[in-house]
């Protein structure tokens, strides 16, 4: 049949199974924003109030659903808002498929009204990007991004398309979606030596990464740990692709990862590395870390294997796949020295708590009281600095996907958007955003958008005033001074949040913290809560970057 | 261990691939000495031959990363002992009526071939592997070289071996 551009656009969405799309109107996407009027039926879009929200709305949904996450953005500013956004995705290997409208082909290359060169512009962020000069070619192009980017490991994929393109008819004809490929690209002789190096481990340790989520192999590890009896550690970003609650679980590693995952990492005979890549902040000094262990990796992508680390047995394929068949292959095993060691060193933390004061709320008492008050299949967002590390270390994950984090490109401002994009994925779900004042600031224009489509969103600000990270390296490493990192801004949040048309409430101090919570949660409502926290709280322990766990810091001021 | 490889890299020949691959180079830190570009022989299809300076690591690590552009098909090393690599170089040196015999004897001992005859230089056309071409450099360098170009180098494997396969 005949289409247009744009309704070709639509049909191959609806191909990949796409209801949901996030992004914002313009001179360069009318054609598309037309084809989306008269699908609105079929495709549910989010307008956000700002193109980097609706990119990070697309990421929270991706990696809270598992589904790619699509956003639309015009030619020029439209499209370059969209950049953050893209590179937080792919820095985290989240799939999504971006598509902005260009000038005209008759227009290009010409400085144009609103022309950007956005493929250019996101090649070092993308998998991979197209720009489709004929209409000819654009359902095979769309087609072809959605497999990209939800294949191997994930990413982003950017389509950029001429206004005349989205305008253009042409024969369009239906494809059903590609099945994916075979994965396991590992021999037996590799899952046999890899099988024998863990036989002969008396001290095993898992790191696990954001690959095991990703690639919904939660049960997968499970039963291969189990198999084994060997600790579990992870990075930030494979937070609930393994039960906090199981006694494998021994918690985070890396900056501010416990003093036992530290430990374990040091003393270890053998790191399994399953989906994670040794990136700075969990293997400070790569030369150091895990040197008297020999190394496993197990991932997807073969240019991770000896990028940080130098491993001694990789094994490459889908991480489903890939621990089902080593999992068949190793003996079941125990280590109870082991485990009971890591046990005792979780006991010697070293870190105490500040003493509790009236003034402000402690960070830990707020997310240990959420966690209580939460169900476990609630979605827990965060922002970029203190407050996420707190929440890292804190709080118990479950399942997974119950947990969007920018980890690694750190993206201030992530949170709300995210938050959002997770909510609209998970109806009936309640979203937890833990922001700081500092990452608030930054895109608290998507407050907007929490109201328009009445979001079940509970966002807790844990409000020091402060820029508490980079304030808290300037103690460390700048001799207290805190160059530009002391804002003390008086924005109200609550009568901010009820400007915008949602609820706001305060919490002063931990005695009240309870009440305020209990009335937060009682309803589906969106909210504000403004958490009063001290501006000098820090988060320890911390390995200073490029160091290991022997210089661990559990101590400040 | 520091060393130069040569890796053949088979791509598709959409717009913007060779952006592609010189991007990845200087975003990952390659170190790289020569890159030529040309059709593959059949269509749609380009064939880039890369020098690379480094360590076997991170010879792996550049294969590894260049396979992941969507556009590269294949990518592997091209060694020394198992294959021919040449390159073309077109040279001017200033020249008098006095060492016109000597130069034209240092290059025809390279099988350079004088192509044009300027007032006050020659220039000459030589090709051979990189290291040949580098000791004519340094011969003809002595009686001042106004300037060349160098194609870069081009490399197959010996034998029925080749990168589709």
């Amino acid at each position: 049949m005949q289409l247009n551009g744009s309704q070709i656009i639509a049909e191959c969405l609806l191909e990949q199974g796409v209801d949901t799309v996030f992004g914002y109107p313009g001179g360069a996407v009318l054609n598309i924003y037309d084809a989306l009027y008269q699908y609105s039926d079929k495709i549910t879009h989010i307008l956000s109030a700002h193109e980097q929200g609706a990119a990070h709305a697309a990421d929270g949904y991706a990696r809270s659903t598992g589904k790619c996450g699509v956003v639309i953005a015009t030619s020029g500013p439209g499209a370059t808002n969209l950049v953050t956004g893209i590179a937080t995705a792919y820095m985290d290997s989240i799939p999504m498929v971006a598509i902005t409208g260009n000038v005209s082909n008759d227009l290009l290359a010409r400085d144009s009204f609103q022309e950007v060169d956005i493929t250019g512009i996101t090649m070092p962020i993308t998998k991979h990007n197209f720009i489709v000069k004929n209409v000819a070619d654009l359902a095979n192009v769309i087609r072809k991004a959605f497999r990209i980017a939800m294949s191997g490991r994930k990413g982003p994929v950017l389509i950029d398309i001429p206004k005349d393109v989205t305008g253009a008819l042409c024969e369009y004809t239906p494809m059903p979606p590609r099945q994916s490929e075979n994965t396991l690209f590992s021999t037996d002789e590799d899952f046999a030596a890899a099988a024998q190096a863990i036989n002969a481990a008396s001290r095993p340790m898992i790191y696990m990464g954001g690959g095991v989520v990703s690639s919904d192999a939660e049960k997968q590890l499970l039963a291969f740990a189990e198999k084994i009896d060997c600790p579990v550690a992870t990075s930030i970003m494979g937070l609930g692709g393994f039960p906090s609650s199981h006694r494998l679980f021994i918690g985070t590693i890396g900056m501010h990862g416990g003093y036992e995952t530290g430990k374990a990492t040091d003393n270890c005979d053998l790191i399994i590395a399953v989906g994670a890549r040794f990136s700075d902040r969990v293997a400070g000094d790569r030369k150091k870390f895990g040197e008297k262990a020999t190394i496993i990796q197990l991932d997807i992508d073969k240019a991770e294997i000896n990028k940080n680390v130098m491993i001694d047995y990789s094994l490459v394929g889908d991480l489903k796949d890939t621990l089902s068949k080593l999992t068949e292959t190793v003996s079941a095993t125990k280590h109870d020295e082991w485990t009971t060691q890591l046990a005792e060193w979780a006991k010697n933390s070293g870190v105490t708590e500040t003493p509790k004061s009236d003034q402000y709320a402690h960070p830990y008492h707020i997310i240990e009281a959420v966690n209580k008050l939460a169900n476990e299949d609630d979605i827990i967002v965060t922002d970029v600095g203190q407050h996420q590390m707190w929440v890292s270390q804190k709080y118990r994950f479950e399942q997974p996907r119950r947990w969007c984090t920018s980890g690694g490109l750190g993206t201030m401002g992530y949170g709300l958007g995210a938050a959002i994009g997770a909510a609209v994925g998970n109806p009936g779900k309640r979203v937890i955003l833990f922001t700081g004042d500092g990452s608030f600031h930054m895109n608290l224009n998507e407050l907007a958008t929490v109201c328009s489509y009445h979001l079940p969103i509970t966002i807790i600000v844990l409000n020091n005033t402060v820029l508490g990270m980079v304030r808290q390296w300037q103690k460390l490493f700048y001799g207290n001074r805190f160059s530009q990192t002391d804002p003390h801004r008086r924005t109200d949040f609550p009568s901010l949040a009820q400007a915008f048309g949602i609820k706001g409430l305060r919490i002063h101090n931990d005695d009240d913290a309870e009440a305020v919570l209990n009335e937060a949660f009682a309803s589906e409502e969106p909210v504000v809560i403004d958490c009063r926290i001290s501006p000098d709280e820090n988060v320890l322990p911390m390995i200073p970057p490029g160091k290991t766990v022997d210089d661990m810091i559990t101590e400040m001021e | 261990m520091e060393n130069k490889q040569i890796i053949g890299l088979l791509v598709q020949n959409h717009p913007g691939v060779l952006l592609r691959v010189t991007s990845l180079v200087t975003r990952r830190g390659f170190n790289i000495d020569s890159l030529t570009v040309s059709p593959a022989g059949f269509e749609g299809y380009s064939r880039m031959t890369v020098r690379l300076s480094g360590d076997d690591n991170q010879v792996e690590q550049f294969i590894n990363q260049m396979l992941k552009i969507v556009d590269v098909k294949k990518a592997e090393v091209l060694p020394e002992d198992t294959s021919v690599a040449m390159e073309l170089l077109l040279v001017k040196v200033s020249s008098d009526r006095d060492n016109k015999n000597d130069i034209i004897a240092v290059t025809s001992a390279y099988h350079a071939s004088l192509v044009n005859l300027g007032e006050h230089s020659l220039t000459f056309r030589a090709s051979g592997t990189p290291a040949q071409i580098d000791t004519l450099i340094t011969e003809l360098s002595t009686y001042g070289i106004l300037e060349m170009a160098r194609t870069g180098i081009a490399a197959l494997a010996n034998g029925d071996t080749t990168l589709t396969k």
